[in-house]
């Protein structure tokens, strides 16, 4: 997609020449030169004593009475209108509006509300949306309501049915790591036209595939939809849809819904380790410790095309490294709990009580950039194609692109994530508590078999809150 | 006039048209619709398309979204003046991701793509050095606003020219000399261990010599590193007075253990503003830095006799006394660098105008009339004060400031000679084919 020219190679050359003299140096001391300020060793102490309080605590607390909570819900509305498939429609269309700005408006990614929307108010915003108040996206997403049109249309059939079961979340798992690559590896994400490509060809692919494997597909193998459907199983309101009672809208404790009978197959599992690994993984590579472990210099970082290698290996590797520290845990709980149940179904049971730690590291890790370019997408929303239009009177807002400078925006900034850290840490070990137990005759130890696990959280925990204090590049 | 804090947003071709046209609505009185605007007299007043290689992502964006502010700035001014050559200037936006090999794509961009007239605005040095060959094998006009000695040393090519923004080693060179006779002659260096750190060490130790003062000691701090203490036993004690040039996160950190490690007994301590730049002096854990000095390229607190030239700069900026936004007193500027867009795109203008600039073909031409420029006089297109330009490197020369930190703000109390910072020239651009 991108050509290499000579000219670039020879740039290239004498860039590497010259890249030991003459330089100029500017990088910022700003947000996390404050961060540094701050006792943030004893937050981490702190955060590690309240998951492991939380633990303890909660063991005097038998897994049924959670789960009882956790069963309750109060009804807050019903509805008897579905508008899934003209919601979904929409929100195509809007999806449509947003890719041609990106192919023809401006190629700068602060002034293009492609990049602005997709990354900040899609993927961040709307992650955080969906841990709150459900599964949104099911109305939002931008394929059903198309699928269903194609399907009245044409009177398409799709022919094998069983075909999907067999594909359990692989195909996902796949989708989510070339997500995540893009994202964190791929030189220029925010490139408009670039962004363009992409989305619109998984659009396609992903519109494809529901063709030949149904509806379904989208629960299954499309990486977003099940990505935000797992988030949204925290949230406190949930939303369930059905063709004869319509839409119920009610009110449960949060991560009520993470506590499932039937645990996820390996394939889930691994899906949700993997986007635990990737926030995470965002964190770390911006790190002069991992700058450091790879010879670079943080102050003359060369940019992200010249570490597309070791980041490339280093997403991989963390996501692996992640999974056997899960997987230890859950043996090592196993063997203490003397449960009958094999590692790989308890894994599927708990791994769920993973999705709070992700949305919390999410939220911590995000916001900064969520509360700037947020505000660069209202603006570019009045000009989409930078014509010099002003239609919502945005276009010539301030941006106050400061908004966390500062030490006090820091000292804000930082309590802010290192409670949503923390939170998330104590309802992961809540949600793992009330899960683990299920069928279990000896309560004391079944909870000594939580050890392992709870361990790992209490020291995610302390690296959660590590990653977001310590020195790195912006 | 634009207001500066404006997200100066751009169009589809990355020009930033509100801004543009503003001002040139203003001058040519082109007929306006609501919400829309366009060119009236598009047959002679076609653009003058100017690619702006900005670093809007990547560890550069704090910094590059000052130089767009203060470009949207001169632009506008200078469109609201009649642009140029009767011409209006567009600016096209191109994210560069502070990458040297994306900065090189993006040249070619706005050379194949964009078909810009030239390019300009870049900051940071490693994508200079990276863009320089890309610009010099399509012929295209760079004038960077880097700061970095890399155009001065004639390692570059005939294309790339830095007219707007005094090197590194001219403003270190230039500090010798006050620094010697008003701080101390015995000077220990402390500086981040590599290629920006090498630079003052070499420069300044050779100009303190010059001087007959002494370096004598330097202590070079790994980049990652993000506490110090420990390397502070290594400053002599003879040490009269302390220079500094830590940049990075843990530059507060610095501070704050220096002012541990010394308390109130401390020598003198002088510093580079880049360490702190954008960052408030009257941040906590910062009081250590009071009664210290710093070189500024231009004065980010307003001073007392600035001139009208440097307040109208100012405020077409949209920056207030404290060198942060009008619109957000948290927001603070990078003013020691950021003037040298302003200064750069009027060069540009002075140089197109001199060749009669009618197109890409005349390219060459405006590097030779800028090469044939001697001399920048102080006023509205030059507001950090009058330059010298040697053609011969590229390179223009000018006044620094040296500001003694009083209250949290810095005051400037010496103004250096431009030949303070002279030095002898390694290069000659001009003897080089086009």
């Amino acid at each position: 997609m991108r050509r290499r020219p000579t000219a670039v190679q020879g740039g290239c050359a004498v860039f590497l020449m010259l890249a030991l003299s003459c330089q100029t140096a500017f990088a910022h001391a700003a947000e996390r030169g404050f961060v540094l300020l701050l006792p943030t060793a004893h937050y981490r102490v702190a955060g590690a004593l309240a998951v492991l309080a939380s633990f303890i605590l909660l063991a005097f607390v038998p897994p049924r009475v959670l789960r009882a909570h956790a069963r309750r819900a109060t009804v807050l509305a019903r509805v008897r209108i579905n508008g899934q498939s003209a919601v979904s429609l929409l929100a195509f269309l809007w999806l449509v509006f947003l890719l041609l700005a990106g192919l023809f408006g401006s190629p700068d990614p602060l002034s293009n509300p492609l990049p602005l929307f997709f990354w900040s108010v899609f993927w961040i915003g709307l992650t955080i949306v969906q841990g709150a108040f459900g599964n949104l996206w099911a109305w939002l997403n931008p394929w059903v309501g198309p699928y269903r049109l194609f399907v009245r249309a044409t009177g398409w059939r799709q022919e094998d049915k069983g075909a999907l079961g067999k594909l359990g979340y692989w195909p996902a798992l796949a989708g989510f790591f070339a997500f995540a690559w893009f994202e964190l590896v791929d030189p220029a994400p925010d490139d408009p036209r670039r962004l363009a490509f992409v989305v619109g060809v998984y659009w396609l692919l992903t519109f494809a595939a529901m063709l030949a494997f149904g509806p379904k597909w989208l629960m299954r193998g499309e990486c977003v939809s099940v990505f935000f459907s797992m988030i949204s199983r925290m949230a406190p309101l949930s939303c369930e849809n059905g063709r004869r009672i319509g839409t119920t809208l009610s009110l449960r404790w949060p991560g009520a819904g993470l506590i499932v009978a039937k645990g996820l197959p390996i394939s889930g599992i691994l899906f949700v380790l993997l986007s635990l690994s990737a926030v995470s993984f965002d964190g770390l590579m911006h790190t002069f410790a991992w700058f450091a472990l790879n010879d670079l210099n943080p102050l003359e970082f060369p940019g992200r095309s010249a570490v597309m290698g070791i980041n490339s290996i280093g997403l991989a590797a963390f996501f692996v490294l992640l999974a056997s520290a899960f997987f230890l845990a859950i043996s090592l709980g196993v063997r203490l709990a003397g449960d009958a149940a094999s590692t790989v179904e308890t894994a599927g049971r708990l791994v769920l009580s993973l999705v709070p730690i992700a949305l919390g590291y999410h939220f911590a890790h995000y916001l900064g950039a969520l509360l700037v370019s947020g505000q660069y997408a209202f603006a570019a929303l009045s000009d989409p194609f930078g014509t010099g239009l002003d239609l919502f009177g945005t276009a010539d807002m301030p941006i106050v692109a400061a908004i966390t400078a500062g030490a006090d925006g820091a000292w804000m900034m930082w309590n802010l994530q290192a409670a949503a850290i923390v939170a998330g840490h104590v309802l992961a070990v809540a949600v793992a508590h009330a899960a683990v137990c299920e069928g279990e005759h000896d309560g004391w130890r079944a909870v000594f078999g939580q050890l392992p696990l709870a361990l790992l959280m209490v020291a995610y925990t302390v690296f959660g809150l590590w990653l977001l204090s310590a020195p790195s590049v912006a | 006039m634009t207001d500066a804090s404006s997200n100066n947003r751009s169009n589809g071709e990355g020009m930033s048209r509100r801004t543009a046209l503003k001002g040139i609505g203003a001058a040519a009185g082109l007929v306006t619709a609501p919400g829309f605007v366009r060119y009236a007299q598009a047959q002679s007043a076609s653009p003058i398309r100017i690619g702006f290689q900005a670093h809007r992502t990547g560890i550069g964006a704090a910094y590059g979204r000052w130089y767009e502010r203060t470009t949207n700035a001169a632009v506008a001014a200078i469109n609201a003046a009649g642009g140029i050559n009767g011409r209006p200037l567009e600016i096209i936006v191109e994210d560069d991701g502070t990458d040297p090999k994306r900065g090189a794509e993006v040249v070619e961009k706005f050379a194949r793509q964009h078909k810009v007239d030239m390019v300009f605005g870049t900051l940071f040095s490693h994508v200079v050095v990276g863009s320089a060959p890309t610009a010099g094998e399509l012929k295209m006009p760079y004038y960077v606003v880097s700061e970095g000695y890399h155009v001065a040393s004639g390692k570059l090519n005939r294309y790339v020219v830095q007219p707007g923004i005094t090197d590194v080693r001219a403003q270190v060179t230039s500090m010798a000399p006050w620094v010697s006779s008003n701080l101390g002659k015995k000077a220990t260096m402390i500086f981040p261990d590599y290629a920006f750190g090498h630079d003052h060490r070499d420069f300044f130790t050779a100009a303190m010599k010059a001087q007959g003062a002494e370096v004598i000691a330097q202590v070079p701090i790994p980049p990652t590193e993000s506490s110090f203490t420990r390397y502070f036993p290594q400053i002599p004690r003879e040490t009269e007075v302390l220079y500094h040039v830590m940049v990075g996160p843990a530059v507060l950190t610095f501070v704050k253990e220096l002012g541990e490690f010394y308390g109130s007994n401390r020598p003198e301590i002088f510093g580079f503003i880049d360490s702190l730049e954008a960052v408030d002096l009257a941040s906590p854990g910062l009081e250590f830095l009071e009664g210290t000095y710093f070189w500024e390229g231009m004065p980010r607190y307003l001073q007392p006799d600035a001139s009208d030239a440097e307040r109208a700069y100012r405020n077409a900026v949209g920056i207030d006394e404290n060198g942060a936004s009008k619109d957000d007193p948290r927001d603070i500027s990078t003013a020691a660098h950021m003037f040298g867009c302003w200064e750069t795109l009027y060069i540009i203008k002075a140089a197109m105008e001199a060749a009669d600039y009618k197109g890409p073909e005349d390219r060459a031409k405006v590097i030779e009339a800028t090469e044939a420029m001697t001399e920048f006089a102080e006023g509205p297109e030059h507001p950090q004060g009058r330059k010298i330009f040697n053609g011969k490197i590229h390179q223009c020369f000018g006044h620094q400031n040296i500001s003694r930190v009083e209250g949290g703000r810095l005051d400037v109390i010496h103004r250096t000679s431009i030949e303070d910072g002279m030095y002898e020239p390694e290069a000659d651009y001009t003897t080089m084919s086009f």
